[in-house]
């Protein structure tokens, strides 16, 4: 029986984690883990025992996977981490994100330059997904100001979905093996051509298992005012796809900036996400006054939450994995800011309380109820 | 003009280099701080760490055998920089150190 709330919090100096009772009226700190290091994916894997991981990209001396069995009390390394091989050439980066597979201790890792691998024995080895990996495509995408990194992965059945900055969606129909890119309504900004083939800034996609084949996906939007070639593109930076990612349609009106990182489905209701916009240039909240905003309708309509949240002054940035939804009842909705606050906004986001306000610089935010 | 000081003669070394291991990267071979590899040039060095201590040696270069951006190897007390890189001829007594580059942040 689900007993207590935990959040892993990953940061610039580490990974911290931060545990409370259902009531989620307070939560206790630990850590940091892998001390000094920065930590850009983080997943808490609730099939059978829970098990955590955490990237851990150290500048100096390379990446690190770090696991717990203990809720996060204690982690160690695992046995490696990914790795290109010797003759690829490429070096790792840093790694994005980290999804369950299939099998119990099957793991998808996205990495830095944007590639995926895979373990099949909780991360203590690791293989290179070659369809994606070497695609033809690959070395002709670019690095976007995160770098190139592979940061979305979702499953769904024998369908993967990959997000990549700067690839663009592609979607895998047999398991992960081949992989053909899906942009059909994509935008990109920062091109002539609006609406490529591949090349987009994606910056994040979600999905409900409730609703097959619906996808949201935020992307890099801010383009309405180009004047330059290929014209403005408006509206390019929150889409919907009903058709399992093979084409995308705005649902960007209503909202104040098309830009943003995250974005959220509701565990309980595919109909509703939340975003966090942001102006395009200094990639902070409109007015400086934050806001998650929230659409109960599929991306029809949007709605402001701010209740808690600071009205003024407010200059940060909620990067692309810095927010989680939990899956209570009436679920909360937690955000993680470069400032080092971590948000919680209670009953869907309609009350926003500060949990700590003097962390590192905040990079994911990833919750469970376990 | 600053030189290399003559490392010390010592018996038990003469035929190897030692390796110093900063603290950070101890966990990598069995906590050791120091290894004394036979080798006559740091490359031969990291050669010896791929096969003897797999961990230490990705922690130093990365999968294109490339030495990391922040991570300073010297001998004695010159930066491999300053002398032949990876190609610096080694003898034996020598001391290779592992650092890591300073940075702020």
């Amino acid at each position: 029986m689900a007993e207590r709330v935990i959040l892993m919090i990953g940061t610039k100096k580490g990974l911290l984690v931060a545990e409370a009772p259902k009531t989620r009226r307070s939560f206790a700190l630990r850590g940091p883990f892998g001390a000094g290091v920065a930590v850009y994916a983080a997943l808490i894997d609730t099939r059978g025992a829970p098990r955590f991981y955490a990237s851990s990209c150290n500048p100096f001396f390379g990446m690190k996977v770090l696991r717990s069995t203990d809720l996060g009390k204690t982690f160690k390394d695992t046995k490696s981490a990914p790795a290109f091989p010797k003759k690829d050439g490429r070096a790792l980066a840093n790694i994005w994100s980290l999804a369950a597979g299939a099998s119990k201790k099957e793991l998808w890792c996205g990495v830095e330059p944007a590639s995926l691998f895979q373990s099949s024995d909780g991360g203590d080895s690791w293989e290179l997904v070659p369809g994606i990996s070497n695609h033809p495509h690959a070395r002709k995408w670019q690095p976007g100001n995160g770098g190139l990194c592979l940061h979305t992965i979702l499953r769904d059945g024998e369908r993967v979905h990959l997000g990549i900055s700067t690839g663009g969606h592609y979607l895998s129909e047999d398991g992960g093996v081949r992989f053909a890119a899906a942009n059909k309504g994509v935008g990109a900004g920062f091109q002539p051509d609006p609406f490529p083939e591949f090349g987009q800034c994606v910056h994040k996609i979600a999905g409900h298992e409730d609703a097959p084949g619906r996808l949201y996906m935020q992307n890099h939007g801010g383009w309405a005012k180009w004047d330059g070639p290929g014209g403005p593109r408006p509206d390019i930076g929150v889409l919907r796809s009903d058709d399992h990612g093979k084409s995308w349609r705005s649902i960007a009106k209503g909202l104040p900036s098309d830009f943003g990182f995250p974005i959220v489905v509701h565990p309980d209701d595919a109909d509703t996400l939340y975003v966090l916009p942001l102006e395009p240039q200094t990639r902070t909240c409109p007015g400086a006054k934050p806001a998650v905003w929230r659409s109960e309708d599929g991306g029809g309509s949007w709605n402001r939450l701010a209740r808690g949240l600071p009205k003024k002054d407010s200059f940060f940035t909620v990067q692309r994995d810095a927010m989680d939804i939990d899956e209570l009842g009436s679920p909360a909705l937690y955000f993680g800011t470069t400032t080092g606050q971590l948000w919680i906004g209670r009953d869907g986001g309609e009350e926003w309380e500060c949990l700590f306000d003097s962390l590192p610089p905040i990079h994911c935010v990833k919750v469970a109820v376990v | 003009m600053l030189r290399d000081p003559v490392p010390r003669f010592d018996m038990a070394r003469s035929k190897t280099v030692t390796i110093h291991v900063p603290a950070v990267l101890r966990d990598c071979c069995g906590g050791a701080a120091e290894l004394a590899l036979s080798a006559s040039s740091l490359r031969a060095v990291l050669e010896e760490l791929e096969q003897r201590y797999p961990a230490l040696y990705r922690s130093i270069c990365d999968e294109t055998g490339t030495v990391r951006r922040h991570v300073g190897l010297f001998v004695n007390t010159s930066h491999v920089r300053d002398r032949e890189g990876l190609d610096t001829a080694l003898v034996p007594g020598d001391v290779v150190t592992i650092l890591p580059a300073v940075s702020g942040g």
